[in-house]
């Protein structure tokens, strides 16, 4: 092989990646939807009634399970979290669930996890978007 | 990221496997239609080019049937990322 063929491999691989980064991108409803389920699913503890969470938790995993179908689906592909993004929702997962956790089981205050749940939801719709944003401007890039 | 030393990979060398590679090292799954699509070959012939990955152990095929239509994805192994990628290091290296 020589060098001019070697480039031109190079340079279909680079192609390539960015075409796939024109079909990677979730629709709008797949971050909406991710945010209403968490929402759904903290929110749920307000009612201090093991069957509300219970019902909630299996609409929750449930409704995760149907958007990691859906987007494969559209998409055609699957790819997770990097580690990274998973460090910085973890934390602001921390931040918010265990003084609201605190609040709504110490305190009798269950109000606090329906505010948990708005924050943490749309925080999860907002960096879902971002990330997925992040990916495609990387495919876009070319980078092997 | 850690340099990987260049080694030319004869399984991975012709257009249509470097590219099915190439797609797969980008994700952790693809479904078998949308790299039909994006290599632009027929069903028969990916089948083909991923057999004989299957084989050298660069990829999975894994199927399943969701909602009575059955689906094929496949995923890059271990082996085969390595492999990839001092494959794609050579290229590198020859082009200098």
């Amino acid at each position: 092989m020589d060098r001019d063929d070697a480039a031109a491999q190079l340079a279909a691989l680079q192609a390539d990646r960015a075409a796939l980064a024109d079909r990677v991108l979730q629709p709008w409803w797949y971050d909406v939807t991710l945010g209403l389920l968490l929402f759904g699913f903290l929110a749920s503890y307000a009612f201090d009634s093991h069957w509300v969470t219970a019902a909630a938790m299996i609409v929750f995993f449930g409704g995760l399970g149907a958007l990691v179908a859906a987007y494969k689906r559209i998409t055609g592909v699957w790819v997770s979290t990097g580690p990274r993004a998973m460090v910085v929702w973890g934390a602001l997962v921390l931040l918010v669930l265990v003084p609201a956790l605190v609040l709504s089981e110490g305190f009798d205050q269950h109000w606090a996890m329906v505010v948990a749940g708005a924050v943490l939801g749309v925080a999860v719709g907002v960096l879902s978007r971002r990330w997925g944003r992040a990916w495609v401007a990387e495919l876009q890039r070319g980078e092997l | 990221m850690t340099a990987v030393a260049p080694r030319f990979d004869a399984v991975i060398h012709p257009a249509p496997r470097l590219q099915i590679c190439g797609l797969l090292a980008a994700v952790e799954t693809m479904e078998f239609a949308a790299v039909r699509d994006a290599v632009g070959v027929s069903d028969s012939v990916l089948s083909k080019h991923v057999k004989q990955l299957e084989e050298a152990g660069y990829v999975g095929v894994r199927k399943a049937t969701i909602a009575s239509r059955q689906r094929t994805s496949l995923a890059l192994t271990k082996a085969g990322r390595s492999a990839f990628d001092a494959h794609v290091a050579e290229l590198r290296r020859i082009v200098g």
